[in-house]
């Protein structure tokens, strides 16, 4: 063997290797020929380097050359040949695995939260913006609480307002509006006073699309030295803003309470008209919703505040009444049926 | 009140069209509900002259007239009326009219004779309550116009407050408009000519109780003749919504309305005589025993609270309230009675209740009335009637109180309604305010207080020397005693519009818990858990409780609520059977609810309520407490096409409690065998405990319920949670707990048992037998089949061990785990499956 000879068939080797490079199908054929050109063991390359320790010791780091440009020009086709045969695996699983992506997703499951208590919560959100704490009270009043205190006396007119339930507990009947509430904070906390009670009430009036005998109100607070009719004015402005859109017109007219003095209707601007008149505002261009005002001397006493030091207001509303403008909702009905085809209309 | 605008013209002049007027008493506090077109049904009726009427050829009741209603050919027009001759003036409604009650008129054929319209009569148009024959119009009445050009008018519907019962009338409303245009009001005078006997020679009155009848005006009207009122008479009362009676009748509505003074009238034959031939009336309350036949002719046994009207043979009238059969006017009725009294406005108020006869009298009456009405009204009725019906009045009146109090003083400080009110009108601006209202003001005397509250006693507060004015309030205002009343005067005087809003600015109260924070918090988890969050009446009828047998008692251990057990409060005047009693707790409604829906096609519902129960505690005081209360019945997350139904489980309604647990910090809930039977099935409900904040049933519905509630789902799963907190509590802060430095080491642990041994208390053998280096353990499977026995079950466990300050050794893993089989081993005769 002499460097010429052993020289040729090192390069014969690689010309004959990397065309079968070039040409193996999948990983599997480039492992075989791996093994069958480098392999350690019965390699063709080794195979040839055996002869290298039969030349002359001057030719040994020619040889040695040759063999190093052959092994890396078969390594290189090799790991070429490897990357490709992957690539081309990897785009063919990609075509395989193709899915129709029209098909709708796997639904999570979402329950969703009464109008209800939302719009209680949206509306405690609003008056907890000017420091309004939320507070709650029974449901089962007496007669006190929920008349006499508000300065409402036994066999007064002003009775006719709230149908009442009565109920076989002494003294008892069912709360007409959160009114109570209002003597029950006094009674707890000192002025500065700024209380939010929201709750269920009871009134003995037939059910149509728009009276409920079981219904929610939130009622306000704000007793202090100098609290105004202005205040409760700016108050209800921002509600009414913050509730039904900044440019929401709202109107501030007498009302009567006997709780109240002087006694307030809060309007806003007609939620389906805008103001021009239509049949769901009588024609008129404005619909009611709140009651309100200052809270009568009698109550700032029967709540143990001197009428004279303190003033305030208090504002009563209907949630249904509220939550009906805000949703499009026409029958107050719907809240307490509890209809899923409505109800998951929040989620 | 309905307010026909041409009868308030009488006594006030009105400028501005109808809907500006509306809107001007509406922001005055007077909110006009409805404005009404009062005779738009009169469109195609028009004035007609009668030409000829002469026999129908075919039928002897009705008559064939023809009518000329303007320049074009007359009408023929069949008529069945007989009071109609040529030459009359009448109301024809022609083809296309309809008439009130939606009756139209077309062309039709009467017996072979075409009638080109009707010939109407006032009750057919409500014109006015004839009906017997065709409306005869006064000779002059324009031909051919249309009625709702001659009689047409606006009807304003008036809503008029409790406390304002001065302007529960034409002439108080006609007061408010004239503060509103700065017009001016006009009192209707009183034409009356005294040609009768003097009173005294033909009426005596006694009241018994001046406390109750404060105030009798009695006069008389001899030789009258009862008979229909003049047609605009009837014409305003039918537009004001009242129906007209006879002539005399009328005379006491028309001045209700007008003057807001109900009075009534007596004939007087049927009143007894005193020694002197008069008529006796007397004022007293009803004896034992004693019966009226009212108007009605409802035949009453009358309460010995009842203030009556009587003469000395016994009750004639319940007064304020319903005047009586016998003595009620009638076409025989010669001489009349005008009763025009004040009662005692309570009295009055229960008497209507009582009787269930509330009227528009009884409704003026119950708001309390001006004593000068008294006088007035009295005046004018026998006015009125002596002008419609004839007769002489006799001279004088009989009054038990002729003494009629000036005007009050109320005294307010004009810079305490500043502060009030949070504007700046000077005392001379607010002056002129309430002088619109005819409230004069002057500077108060010195020396005087302010009353700022007349309940529960008088509270007033001295004033400095010029800081207080005093208001003269005329008479009917009697709703203004305080200083805060002149406030809201003169802000209702100003306009409510003039007051700017801002926010305030005085002081911050203290911070309070939110007391819908827990809730709030266990709401959004779930709903995000999804089930749907549903609110129901906490009214709910008397059986459901004994339909459903009450699931959550006191007895279970759930924490709080003694009154749980106690009975339940009932309405006593319910609107129905459905809402009759205040539920205890609120699954029976979950199920309701789940009724409602099935019956809407829907099958799969998951729902939560966090709602009150009520009962009577122990003490008989009313108790009120907090549940949420769930339902899960149907499939298992929402139905798709890409997912295998699956019907909710016992698992699923136990996972919802472990998710209430979780959200409050509380500690893993367990779950106990309660075998109580319905509501629940016996052998799928457990008591559910978790900590000491949670408590509660949870189970599969007994099918006998279901069936009960008509239910088709046939598995429904419930629960109902006693949870502290939910009447207002927070939720807890998350505590962290430090993530080990070490690697943890899982074991599977199978323990096989017997079918009888509950898994929960073998998890707190193992709980209680694992060391310090035990963290968690709980149940991944469980199997059953071969190997093992039948009556056998095998548990499978996984415990984790770790240790804060090393990594455990595998045999110190080991060892503990072989303490954990050795504990269920003793305790639950268990043996580990390998
Ligand atoms: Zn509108």
């Amino acid at each position: 063997m002499d460097l010429a000879t052993l020289t040729s068939q090192l390069h014969a080797l690689g010309e004959e290797a990397l065309p079968k490079i070039a040409a193996a199908p999948d990983v599997a054929t480039l492992d075989e020929l791996d093994v069958a050109y480098l392999g350690r063991k019965g390699g063709a390359l080794s195979s040839l380097m055996r002869g290298i320790g039969q030349l002359p010791a001057d030719d040994r780091p020619r040889v040695g050359v040759v063999v190093n440009e052959v092994r890396q020009a078969v390594e290189a086709a090799l790991e070429e040949a490897r990357r490709r045969t992957a690539d081309a695996a990897l785009a063919a699983r990609l075509v395989a695995e193709t899915v129709d992506v029209t098909t709708p997703g796997r639904p999570i499951a979402r329950g969703s939260l009464h109008p209800i208590v939302e719009t209680i919560g949206r509306i405690a959100e609003i008056f907890g913006q000017f420091g309004f704490v939320t507070y709650e009270g029974p449901e089962i009043e007496s007669d006190a609480t929920n008349f006499q205190m508000l300065n409402i006396p036994p066999d007064h007119p002003a009775r006719d307002l709230w149908d009442t339930m009565y109920v076989d507990v002494e003294g008892g009947l069912l709360r007409t509006h959160t009114s109570p509430g209002q003597i029950r904070v006094m009674h707890t906390e000192s002025p500065p006073i700024r209380a939010l009670l929201p709750g269920r009430c009871f009134r003995y009036e037939a059910v149509d699309a728009s009276h409920a005998s079981e219904f929610f109100q939130v009622e306000g607070l704000m007793v202090d030295e100098g609290t105004n009719l202005g205040d409760l004015r700016g108050l209800l402005d921002e509600f009414a803003h913050a509730m039904f859109g900044a440019g929401r017109a709202t109107r501030f007219r007498p009302g009567y309470y006997p709780f109240t003095e002087p006694s307030v209707a809060f309007d806003v601007g007609c939620l389906v008209c805008g103001g021009v008149g239509c049949p769901a505002c009588g024609r008129t261009g404005w619909m009611t919703i709140l009651g309100a005002g200052m809270v009568h001397p009698v109550v700032l006493r029967h709540g143990g505040i001197d009428p004279e030091r303190y003033q305030g207001f208090a504002f009563g509303m209907g949630v249904e009444r509220i939550a009906m403008l805000r949703h499009g909702i026409g029958d107050i009905r719907v809240f307490l049926d509890n209809d899923l085809r409505l109800l998951e209309q929040f989620r | 009140m309905r307010v026909p605008l041409d009868w308030l013209r009488d006594y006030v002049d009105l400028q501005l069209d109808p809907e500006a007027l509306a809107e001007r008493l509406t922001l005055l506090g007077f909110e006009v509900k409805g404005l009404e077109r009062w005779g738009s049904e009169w469109r195609n009726v028009v004035v007609g002259e009668l030409l000829t009427v002469e026999k129908h050829p075919r039928a002897d009741r009705l008559s064939l007239t023809t009518v000329r209603v303007g320049a074009g050919e007359p009408l023929q027009i069949v008529c069945g009326a007989t009071n109609i001759a040529p030459g009359q003036r009448v109301p024809v409604a022609l083809p296309g009219a309809l008439l009130p009650g939606n009756r139209a008129i077309e062309r039709t054929e009467k017996m072979g004779v075409v009638s080109n319209g009707m010939l109407c009569s006032g009750d057919e148009l409500r014109l006015s309550v004839d009906g017997e024959g065709i409306l005869i119009l006064p000779a002059g009445t324009p031909l051919g116009a249309a009625l709702t050009d001659l009689y047409g008018d606006w009807v304003l519907d008036v809503d008029v407050k409790p406390n304002r019962g001065d302007a529960l009338c034409l002439v108080g409303l006609a007061r408010e408009v004239a503060a509103a245009t700065g017009a001016s009001a006009r009192f209707p005078e009183v034409g009356l000519t005294e040609d009768g006997a003097p009173i005294d020679q033909v009426l005596a009155v006694h009241v018994e109780d001046p406390g109750l009848c404060p105030r009798f005006v009695g006069r008389m009207v001899r030789g009258v003749g009862v008979a229909p009122s003049p047609q605009d008479v009837q014409r305003r009362l039918l537009a004001a919504g009242m129906r007209p009676v006879s002539n005399v009748v009328d005379a006491t509505n028309y001045a209700m309305l007008e003057l807001g003074k109900p009075t009534h009238a007596f004939d007087a034959g049927a009143v007894a005589r005193d020694a002197s031939g008069r008529a006796g009336l007397l004022v007293r309350t009803a004896g034992a025993g004693e019966r009226l036949e009212t108007l009605d002719h409802v035949e009453r046994s009358l309460s010995e609270e009842t203030l009556l009207i009587a003469d000395a043979n016994g009750p004639l009238a319940i007064a304020g309230v319903m005047g009586g059969a016998a003595s009620e006017v009638a076409e025989s009725t010669v001489d009349v009675i005008i009763e025009s009294a004040v009662f005692d406005p309570v009295s009055i108020r229960r008497t209507a209740f009582r009787y269930a006869l509330r009227s528009e009298a009884s409704l003026r009456f119950e708001k309390g009335q001006e004593s000068r009405l008294a006088r007035i009204g009295a005046d004018r009725v026998a006015g009125l009637i002596a002008t419609w019906a004839g007769g002489s009045v006799a001279a004088g009146r009989i009054d038990t109180a002729p003494d009629e109090a000036g005007p009050a003083r109320v005294g307010y400080r004009p810079a305490r309604v500043n502060r009030l009110l949070g504007t700046s009108l000077d005392p001379d601006a607010q002056a002129a305010l309430l002088a619109r209202v005819g409230i004069e003001s002057e500077p108060a005397t010195a020396g005087s207080n302010v009353l700022i509250a007349a309940d529960p006693t008088l509270h007033d507060v001295a004033v400095g020397p010029g800081e207080a004015r005093e208001a003269i309030v005329p008479s009917w205002r009697r709703d203004l005693i305080v200083e805060a009343d002149i406030a809201e005067e003169i802000v209702r005087l100003a306009g409510y519009e003039t007051v700017s809003g801002k926010t305030p600015d005085t002081s911050m109260p203290h911070v309070r818990p939110n007391p819908l924070e827990l809730r709030d918090g266990l709401r959004h988890a779930l709903a995000a858990a999804g089930l749907v969050e549903v609110v129901t009446p906490a009214l709910v009828p008397a059986s459901q409780a004994a339909a459903l047998g009450w699931p959550v008692r006191a007895a279970d251990g759930v924490p709080g609520e003694q009154a749980v057990d106690g009975p339940v409060v009932t309405v006593t005047n319910p609107l129905s059977e459905r809402h009759s009693v205040l539920r205890r707790g609120v699954v029976g409604s979950l199920l309701d609810v789940l009724a409602l829906n099935e019956r809407h096609g829907r099958a799969d519902v998951a729902i939560f309520e966090i709602g009150k129960g009520y009962a009577q505690a122990p003490d008989g005081s009313p108790a009120e407490w907090w549940r949420l209360a769930f339902l899960l019945a149907g499939s298992a997350g929402p139905p798709a096409w890409n997912r295998p139904a699956r019907p909710f489980d016992l698992d699923d309604a136990k996972g919802v409690v472990d998710l209430v647990g979780h959200v409050l910090g509380l500690p893993e809930p367990l779950f106990t065998l309660h075998a109580d039977g319905a509501p629940l099935h016996p052998g799928r409900a457990a008591l559910a405990m978790a900590g000491q904040g949670c408590a509660g049933l949870v189970g599969e519905l007994h099918p006998s319920i279901g069936a009960a509630w008509d239910l088709r789902a046939e598995r429904v799963f419930v629960a109902e949670l006693a949870i502290a907190g939910l009447a207002g509590g927070q939720l807890a802060p998350v505590r962290v707990v430090p993530i080990g430095r070490f690697p943890p080491h899982e074991r599977d642990i199978a323990l096989v048992v017997p079918e009888s041994v509950a898994a929960a208390d073998v998890l707190a053998t193992l709980r209680a037998a694992g060391g310090t280096t035990l963290r968690r353990v709980g149940l991944f499977d469980i199997y059953r089949g071969t190997p093992l026995a039948a009556g056998e079950k095998s548990l499978a466990w996984r415990a984790v061990f770790a240790a804060e300050d090393r990594a455990l050794a595998d045999d110190e893993v080991d060892a503990e785990v072989g303490r954990l089989v050795a504990a269920t081993a003793s305790a639950h005769g268990s043996r580990l499956r390998t």
